[in-house]
């Protein structure tokens, strides 16, 4: 399908593993934050407010583990000739173009729920801060091999900077 | 490159020899270092002693406020002499060395190669006694400082230090054939820009800036009168009163007599009243610039510009501090802009890019500033337009664009509207087209990105190409010996 946000290119999603990885993250982290407030606002203040309180975290946690899998869904990432196509978002949705000739260098980095699910997530780092091309949860090998790939075609097409 | 600072296809056997220089800072640097500090312990312990409506503590007897004031003075002479003994600045025809500190020895060696530009500052207690800073910019961080040298010496260093930069041999002079005191300007100089200082100060005064500062006082005094609290209408004008002086006074003696001028080694700012800065503007490292105009200035035909430098994050941006600036332009006619806008880009003329205004739908999602959008772009650069009442271009070159970002948020996309962004090595100017056409971003997409694969010819090369001998080598040399050009190219014209 050709439209603002996937123009024709030869598009790869992430693997299914990766929202169960998104889960557990959404879990981990929403689970902890909210038991850390609600313990605070009950001994602070009011256990009524903090039994509101869970009810708002554990919405959002339901929230957010109901969209991981649509936000995985929507990820996708196109390697064309000259440029790396990133696209994501569900409501705000959002396409990022990086030439290979401006990329400084390539970080895979793998956290621990990552690593348990044998994924890694590659970084492109360009001089622009701005440009935030992240692609997360990619199987490991296939981690490696874009990397080597980026590399390769940005020491081609090396542009000045 | 190799360790030869000779560009391509020049002798080396033909270089002249270099002089060998040792510089020590002028002797009174560590006066005009203390006195600030001594100044500030004064203030700060004198301040103790003021009256302060709950019974001022008694004055200590005379003598002891002076043996203090003589104890601090021999102290920070020590100091001072001390610092200034070690410091030596080492320039030769192989390196460029400062050492300093006497318990902590610190020795800086930069290399002449990767000197991207070379600043010289006059901050008001240097500038009464002739003095000046050199300030050595490498593109990193942090600026290595030489400090002080005659203004005279500063100049010839400078200028020395340039020519060694772009790779040449130069005969280290000791003096410099600048004349004025006030525009570091030689006789052989073009000047492009020169900003008057009655223009600087109607600026001033019509800016956006002055004006928020009256409608604050303005506000204040409405409300004191509406409580019938006559007391207020004082407590207000006094500080905006100041505050209006200061701001004034800032933009005026900061910009005063600022000159854009151009040497044979590059593009040069001079500016400043009280203190005086020259500093080396490099081309090649603009990543984007903006104008600005407040409401006032659209009547007058007055712009600003502002820009971004690769390297120059944490430079001031506005006028009240000394030092270097990312301001291109304080405040100049159209004409002056262009001028000032081709010094730095010659190949891209901004006003010939044709802009297209954003969609009548897009001012659900902008309703201000909506009428005023436009973006659009040529060969060279990307233009757009936004706000209301302070009215701005953001200009970006391609082949300074990082990566371009389409976005759209759900109302947009109800619009059939689209965001794109323009990301570049900086963060000040974050270049972006807002409310524009999703079809339009579409149609173009792909002709944007070619443009930044294949900028063609850098917007910063002049129109004539320069036909050295080097640039024929550049043309015949492969694709390896041209990035290795090009890395040169870079450092030699960021002068």
């Amino acid at each position: 399908m050709t439209d603002l946000f996937t123009p024709a290119a030869d598009w790869q999603r992430l693997p299914d593993r990766y929202v169960t990885v998104r889960w557990l993250g959404a879990l981990a982290y929403n689970l902890v934050t909210t038991l850390v407030g609600v313990l605070a606002v009950g001994f602070l203040f009011d256990w009524g407010w903090a039994g509101a309180l869970a009810l708002v975290g554990l919405a959002w946690t339901g929230w957010r583990v109901i969209r991981a899998g649509r936000w995985v869904r929507s990820f996708g990432y196109a390697e064309r000739d000259e440029d790396l196509l990133i696209t994501h978002g569900l409501w705000n949705k959002r396409l990022t173009a990086i030439p290979y000739g401006r990329m400084l260098s390539v970080n895979v980095e793998s956290g621990p729920i990552d690593r348990a699910w044998g994924l890694a997530r590659v970084e492109l780092v360009t001089a622009s801060v701005q440009s935030a091309g992240h692609i997360p949860g990619l199987q490991q090998a296939d981690a490696a091999a874009l990397r080597d790939r980026l590399i390769a075609a940005g020491e081609a097409q090396a542009l000045p900077l | 490159m190799t360790a030869d600072p000779g560009p391509v296809g020049f002798p080396p056997d033909a270089l002249p020899p270099a002089a060998k220089l040792t510089e020590r800072p002028h002797p009174l640097t560590p006066f005009i270092r203390g006195w600030v500090v001594l100044l500030a312990v004064v203030i700060s312990i004198g301040r103790e002693f003021l009256p302060n409506g709950e019974g001022s503590r008694p004055l200590p007897p005379l003598e002891i406020i002076f043996a203090v004031v003589a104890a601090l003075a021999v102290a920070a002479g020590v100091a001072g002499y001390i610092s200034w003994r070690f410091t030596r600045f080492i320039i030769d025809a192989d390196e460029l060395r400062v050492d300093t500190g006497a318990i902590f020895r610190r020795s800086i060696r930069i290399a002449f190669d990767k000197v991207q530009s070379i600043d010289v500052v006059q901050p008001f207690a240097a500038r009464m006694f002739g003095l000046a800073e050199l300030q050595i910019d490498i593109g990193s961080h942090e600026r290595s400082k030489l400090r002080y040298l005659q203004l005279g010496r500063a100049y010839a260093l400078r200028d020395y230090l340039l020519a060694r930069a772009r790779g040449y041999q130069a005969e280290a002079a000791t003096t410099t054939r600048s004349v004025s005191l006030l525009t570091d300007l030689h006789e052989t100089d073009e000047v492009l820009v020169q900003v008057l200082p009655q223009t600087l100060l109607l600026a001033a005064v019509t800016s956006h800036e002055f004006w928020g500062i009256v409608l604050g006082g303005l506000v204040f005094v409405t409300v004191g009168l509406a409580i019938g609290q006559w007391w207020v209408l004082l407590a207000a004008a006094v500080p905006t009163i100041s505050g209006l002086f200061g701001f004034v006074s800032r933009r005026v003696t900061g910009q005063f007599n600022y000159t854009l001028s151009r040497r044979e080694h590059g593009l040069r700012i001079a500016r400043g009243l009280t203190s005086l800065t020259s500093q080396s503007l490099p081309a090649r490292r603009v990543q984007a610039a903006q104008l600005s105009q407040s409401p006032l200035w659209r009547l007058l035909g007055l712009y600003r510009i502002d820009i971004e430098v690769i390297g120059w994050g944490a430079v001031t941006d506005n006028e009240d501090k000394s030092g270097v600036s990312t301001i291109l332009l304080p405040a100049g006619s159209l004409a002056q802009v262009q001028v000032a806008l081709a010094a730095i880009w010659p190949r891209a003329d901004f006003t010939a890019v044709e802009l297209s205004p954003a969609p009548l739908r897009a001012r659900w999602l902008h309703p201000f500033s909506g009428p005023f959008l436009r973006w659009g772009h040529d060969q060279y650069l990307v233009v757009s337009r936004h706000g209301w009442l302070v009215r701005r271009w953001q200009l970006v070159p391609h082949a300074r664009i990082q990566s371009v970002r389409v976005t759209q948020g759900l109302l947009s996309r109800r619009l059939g509207l689209a965001d794109l962004e323009f990301h570049t090595a900086g963060m000040r100017i974050a270049a972006h087209a807002s409310g524009v056409e999703a079809g339009v971003v579409l149609e173009r997409q792909t002709e944007l990105m070619a443009l930044l694969h294949h900028p063609g010819p850098d917007v910063s090369e002049p129109f004539p190409p320069p036909t050295s001998d080097w640039s024929e080598a550049r043309a015949q040399a492969g694709p390896e010996a041209l990035r290795a050009d090009q890395a040169e190219a870079t450092i030699s014209s960021t002068e």
